[in-house]
């Protein structure tokens, strides 16, 4: 790791060079379009099909996570790591029931983010409010996992070195300039157009990985036998087995628990919303329940890098140097194997692979942030230029905010920044999908079961040490389960105590016939299909 | 949502299918205990992990089979009367 390779650091260079090129084009040709190109962005035009609906929303699922964080986990404790594998198999039944609704009630009103819908449901502010801050920060703990991905690949390139704190550093701070500066050059319609570059890498990487790894480090059966015997040895640093080939009886809750909390998460994120209400019809995000479970088989593949990664002595060696970090594993990997050409390409994809979604992820929480706060709480005549300077700033401070997620949590397993993003995140479920079938709901008993289940998850998941570390924070997203007893992923014991909450204070709040807001909708808003109504046009959005 | 006059009881039976599908699709999954173990290995794959990899095509098909399903539905229903669904 001292030395850059310059044969795999040109590739790389090369391809970032392009794809930034290809996303400034693609900004540049939009633009003549219209003054309102920014509403035009927001959604799309609402005008994407089958084809484009699949890499819009498969980009959700390939991220960084998928290429570092699982396989870093698979790599560290082996199968508890695997569930990400059942989280993107359920997520589509989930969404195949719900999301089609969604996209109805949101084409009927010109709704742009999960926040307009909630206000235009309940009829309350503060509800609105409550899940457009939770959208934004959710997003930055998925943005500081990009930022980790992005690091680690230039960590293995030999940009940063552990001599003095200001160039350990340094990876970090390349990949937050590189990051900012992609966003503010091209907006939001690029990393649409360059998502087809990242998947055909990503795909090509994949296969090729699949296919020429696992011979080079002694085949599949010797991968699962080492990967079984290190994981049963024990870690020093906290005196238990690294891990198990096999979830353990105890462990299976938590597997579970993280799978489905993942998968009810994924959708109420502000940047994979954006994606739904962009397809063209109704119809389109039910057959892309179909075509998308692609993305989960590659991600699967992937995972399993991580006992590759394990079964390659190099590459063990490689995590030791750089302070046991696990998130360097997939791409020692491929320095170690690949000739330094084609890692040059791994490297381009696992980076690629991060930028878009976290540029994505940062203009939706912006949106979010414009449209939902500013414009609802302090500017409610601002201009359309006045809107997009706002997003432009708040996108620099959601990356900030990521920034210090990134900073001040523990790195052991990266995979710790989305999955504290889904302890947050999923309190806004019942706001929104319960809100997609029912009014029963009080707008403050769900105000108020949103905020129990924010602060005892929080207050739950800050008291986790990392492991065989005691007296640090945010170190696991499991948790034991009062009264129950089994460990389980914290994001789903609020989301429980969310639902209780919400469910007596309605019945107390009822009783007390607490005034209830006004509801703009429609029962048969939720089911409608316009053919041939041209899109409804937002009030106004910005970037 | 609430039930709509809906005429007849053939999209109730669709409904009811698509459920238990999409039910299938998210249990097969989620309960652990069923797959937990090494054995049987397909090559030198623990069945932990062949299990899990192939429900991947199986969603796929039962949500493909679902959007079939939901897809005549509706537009059988909208054919009869606009904007009704699940």
């Amino acid at each position: 790791m001292s030395d850059v390779n310059a044969v795999s650091f040109t590739i790389l260079l090369v391809l970032f060079i392009l794809v930034t090129l290809i996303g400034f084009a693609a900004a540049r040709w939009r633009r003549a379009d219209s003054m309102q190109h920014l509403d035009e962005w927001g959604l799309g035009g609402r005008s994407f099909g089958t084809f484009v609906s699949w890499f819009l929303l498969g980009g959700d699922l390939y991220t960084a996570y998928t290429f570092i964080a699982v396989p870093a986990l698979i790599y560290g404790v082996g199968a508890a790591g695997f569930f990400a594998v059942p989280y993107t198999i359920m997520v589509f039944p989930i969404v195949f029931v719900f999301a089609p609704r969604l996209w109805s009630v949101c084409r009927q009103h010109g709704y742009v983010t999960p926040a307009d819908f909630v206000r235009g449901r309940y009829g309350s502010r503060g509800l609105a409010l409550a899940v457009a801050a939770t959208g934004i920060l959710a997003t930055m703990p998925y943005i500081a996992l990009q930022l980790v991905g992005i690091e680690s690949v230039l960590t293995v390139l030999g940009l940063g070195s552990s001599s003095n704190s200001f160039l350990k550093d340094l990876p970090l701070l390349i990949a937050f300039v590189v990051l900012a500066a992609y966003t503010f050059l091209s907006g939001l319609r690029a990393p649409a157009l360059t998502a087809f570059v990242k998947d055909i890498l990503i795909y090509v990487t994949v296969i090729v990985a699949i296919v020429y790894i696992p011979a080079r480090v002694g085949g599949w059966t010797h991968i699962f036998n080492h990967a079984a015997t290190h994981l049963a040895s024990v870690n020093p640093k906290t005196g238990k087995p690294f891990g198990a080939l096999i979830t353990p009886p105890a462990g299976e809750w938590a597997y579970a628990t993280l799978a489905l909390g993942s998968a009810l998460a994924l959708f109420m994120y502000p940047h994979a919303i954006t994606g739904v209400l962009a397809t063209a019809r109704r119809n389109v995000i039910r057959r892309n329940m179909a075509i998308l479970p692609a993305y989960s088989l590659v991600l699967g593949l992937i995972a399993l890098l991580g006992y590759m990664a394990l079964a390659s002595p190099a590459v063990n060696a490689g995590v030791k140097a750089g302070g046991g970090n696990a998130q360097l594993a997939v791409p020692l990997l491929f320095e170690h194997i690949f000739p330094s050409w084609f890692a040059g390409i791994g490297y381009a994809a696992i980076v690629i692979g991060a930028l878009v979604p976290a540029a994505i992820m940062s203009i939706a929480a912006a949106n979010l942030f414009t449209r939902n706060i500013y414009r609802e709480f302090f500017h409610r005549g601002a201009s359309p230029a006045q809107e997009t300077r706002v997003a432009q700033v708040v996108s620099l401070v959601v990356k900030a905010g990521a920034l210090v997620f990134v900073l001040a949590l523990s790195k052991s397993f990266a995979i710790n920044l989305q999955l504290l993003g889904g302890v947050w995140i999923l309190q806004t479920f019942p706001s929104i999908v319960a809100g997609l079938y029912t009014r029963w709901f009080h707008r403050w008993a769900l105000l108020a079961g949103w905020a129990a289940a924010m602060i005892w998850g929080t207050i739950v998941a800050y008291r986790q040490p990392v492991p065989g570390v005691p007296g640090s924070h945010f170190g696991t997203s499991t948790a034991v389960v009062p009264v129950l007893g089994h460990t389980a992923y914290i994001a789903v014991t609020a989301f429980v105590l969310n639902l209780v909450v919400a469910l007596v204070l309605t019945v107390v709040f009822r009783a007390l016939r607490l005034r209830d807001g006004a509801d703009e909708t429609e029962p048969a808003d939720y089911s409608a299909d316009p053919v041939d109504a041209p899109a409804p046009v937002p009030v106004r959005s910005a970037s | 949502m609430t039930q709509p006059s809906r005429s007849g009881r053939h999209p109730v039976i669709t409904w009811g299918v698509v459920a238990v599908l999409l039910a299938v699709g998210v249990a097969g999954t989620l309960v652990v205990p069923l797959y937990a173990r090494t054995a049987p290995k397909l090559g030198p794959f623990p069945f932990f992990y062949w299990y899990q990899l192939a429900w991947i095509p199986i969603v796929a098909i039962l949500a493909f089979a679902a959007y079939l399903l939901t897809s005549r539905t509706s537009r059988g229903a909208h054919r009869s009367q606009r904007g009704r669904d699940e």
